[in-house]
């Protein structure tokens, strides 16, 4: 099939691999030309807007960075809704509003097409690994339509609601993942305080009721002092930025995000947000007097 | 002189009042025209849009809710703008981003028209009785233009900066009051539940190193359970959103008003966000169910009514 993919970074660029791999024929664009080489290989038709690829598409996916991106690709001069045709799906996997999600559905609806807002979690590592989790939101039709190609590139595929529903799951993992990111740091922390060795005190603690995938991945490169990014740290800082805003718009307390978005501000502010999330340890250690 | 005033609510009503009692001739905009009745009923000229309230005036002061209103008025099809000279000056008196505030006066200068952001403190209360507290971002010459006019409402006038300034200023004042009055709100629930009196504490406190403003004000509401609004809680609400993307776009950590939100949030959840501030009292019984349901909230609309 000719699929569209828009947005060859960090997620994009395995996402998209792992499509072509699947036998289609992809149609690509992105804002930087660099990212469009490495897709030579596998026979992509390189186009010069979003628009030119929804003319060749049947479905398109993009994964860019904020909501303003996805707006601009799917509305914006050049895109998408200047030529896709009737019917055509249009999934996008970055992390934005649910509202601005529900907003662009509204206006590809206008033009008979068919918006499904799919975050992913599972990172980079995910993505290479065709390993990722989607949370879609969308009509039934357009998810069956899509769900063949989410399974070349993720593991665990569900169709949440409708329109709004995807940010909304992914706003809720993003809300657990970042506290409980925050509470490996503080624990490892504790630790090392303490005098106690951390690699042990994770051990004992993957057995019990604290063990959690971060624990036992994020928990290791922390020991490791590994700060090579999956997911920087300015990406969790937004993602807590669109939790925190719907919970104001809701009327809903959540103070532990709240806590935990601080710290992913001070990591910005303080010049770690190019590293990897889990870097917020380094935060934590400082505030004990624990240098590096 | 020849003044303009846009926004004529709780605040901006009695502000207007005080520039026409002051001897000023006055253009008055109201998005409801019955807003403006009791301006017009003191003797100033009723205008059908912002743009025409600028045309007739010298300074224009705006008192609207949110950054998007003060771009609507300013910026908009029938903003000032499209009706004000070079050298008409804009006193936005609201409480908006500062990023807003910035991107009003550059544009507005790309037509020679002067801004001001001029946000308050002290509520309706301090409108009524002149006594606000301002403080200004924008040039000094233009400041120094409406420094005049600015007295008649207020107390207070400190110059803080460049544009968007003074609404740093207001964020960081919005950040304070309102953690004090959480942290107020967190005495009051200790000594309710203690089994002491909250209004005795109150008064104890008052003569120490806890003493403030907030205490006075708030603290008094409290232990009468009054919650009817000075300053209606949702404004507060609002204005911690623009404190937090704000702390976001910095890259600050600000632990203590990241918590104040969530509660603002709880707040405005129960409806309460039409009632005072200090209900934040009220949520942080809610929170504390299973105690006494003797002591749960009181004063409730309903009961009022």
């Amino acid at each position: 099939m000719d699929i569209g993919f828009i947005g060859l970074g960090l997620m994009g660029r395995p996402m998209a691999i792992n499509v072509a791999r699947g036998g289609h024929t992809l149609h690509i664009w992105a804002r930087r030309t660099a990212s469009l080489e490495p897709f030579a290989q596998f026979g992509a038709h390189a186009h010069v807007s979003p628009a030119e690829v929804a003319r060749h598409a049947d479905i398109v996916f993009t994964m860019v960075a904020d909501a303003p991106d996805v707006e601009q690709v799917c509305l914006g001069e050049g895109g998408i809704v200047e030529s896709g045709k009737r019917g055509l799906v249009v999934s996008d996997s970055s992390t934005i509003a649910p509202a601005a999600a529900r907003g662009i559905a509204a206006r590809l609806a206008e033009h008979g097409m068919h918006f499904l807002d799919a975050p992913v979690s599972g990172g980079e590592v995910g993505a290479i690994n065709a390993a990722l989790s989607f949370m879609v939101g969308g009509e039934e039709a357009a998810f069956a339509k899509a769900k063949p190609f989410y399974e070349l590139m993720g593991k665990s595929v569900t169709l949440v609601g409708a329109a709004g529903a995807g940010p909304v799951t992914k706003a809720c993992n993003q809300t657990v993942v970042a506290m409980t990111m925050l509470a490996v740091a503080e624990a490892l922390t504790f630790a090392k305080k303490s005098g106690v060795d951390g690699a042990k005190v994770r051990e004992a603690l993957l057995g019990g009721f604290a063990a959690s995938r971060i624990l036992e991945h994020h928990g290791k490169k922390m020991l490791e002092r590994n700060w090579k990014p999956g997911f920087k740290a300015w990406m969790q800082q937004k993602d807590l930025r669109i939790v925190l805003q719907s919970a104001h718009d809701l009327g809903l307390a959540l103070p532990g995000a709240a806590v935990a978005s601080q710290l992913f501000n001070a990591m910005v502010g303080s010049g770690l947000g190019e590293e990897d999330n889990m870097a917020v340890i380094k935060l934590i250690e400082r505030l004990a007097g624990l240098e590096e | 002189m020849k003044l303009g005033f846009i926004g004529l609510g709780a605040m901006g009503r009695p502000m207007a009042l005080h520039l026409l009692a002051a001897g000023h001739e006055l253009s008055v905009y109201a998005r409801r025209a019955e807003a403006a009745q009791p301006l017009i009923d003191a003797g100033a000229h009723r205008c059908a849009t912002p743009a025409a309230v600028a045309a007739a005036s010298e300074v224009v002061f705006t008192m609207v809710t949110t950054g998007a209103d003060v771009e609507e008025v300013a910026l908009g099809e029938q903003g000032i703008l499209h009706g004000a000279r070079p050298g008409t000056v804009l006193v936005d008196m609201g409480t908006i981003p500062p990023g807003t505030a910035r991107r009003i006066a550059a544009k507005l200068a790309e037509r020679g028209i002067e801004a001001i952001d001029a946000p308050v403190s002290g509520g309706e209360v301090g409108a009524r009785n002149a006594t606000l507290a301002i403080m200004a971002g924008g040039k000094a010459e233009v400041l120094a233009r409406v420094r005049p006019l600015l007295e008649t409402l207020g107390r207070t006038l400190v110059p803080i900066g460049p544009a968007g300034a003074g609404q740093v200023a207001k964020a960081c004042n919005q950040m304070i009051m309102v953690s004090c009055i959480e942290a107020l709100a967190e005495a009051m629930l200790l000594a309710q539940r203690s089994g002491v009196d909250p209004a005795r504490v109150k008064q104890a406190l008052s003569g120490g190193s806890a003493a403030s403003r907030v205490l006075d004000v708030f603290g008094a509401k409290m232990a009468a359970r009054d919650f009817q609004a000075g300053v209606e809680a949702r404004l507060h609400h609002k204005d911690f959103a623009i404190l937090m993307n704000e702390a976001h776009a910095l890259g600050a950590a600000l632990p203590v008003a990241a918590q104040v939100w969530q509660q603002l949030n709880a707040l405005m959840a129960h409806g309460w966000g039409r009632e005072d501030t200090s209900g934040l009292l009220r949520v942080l019984e809610g929170a504390s169910i299973g105690f006494s349901s003797a002591r749960q909230p009181s004063g409730s609309p309903q009961e009022r009514a």
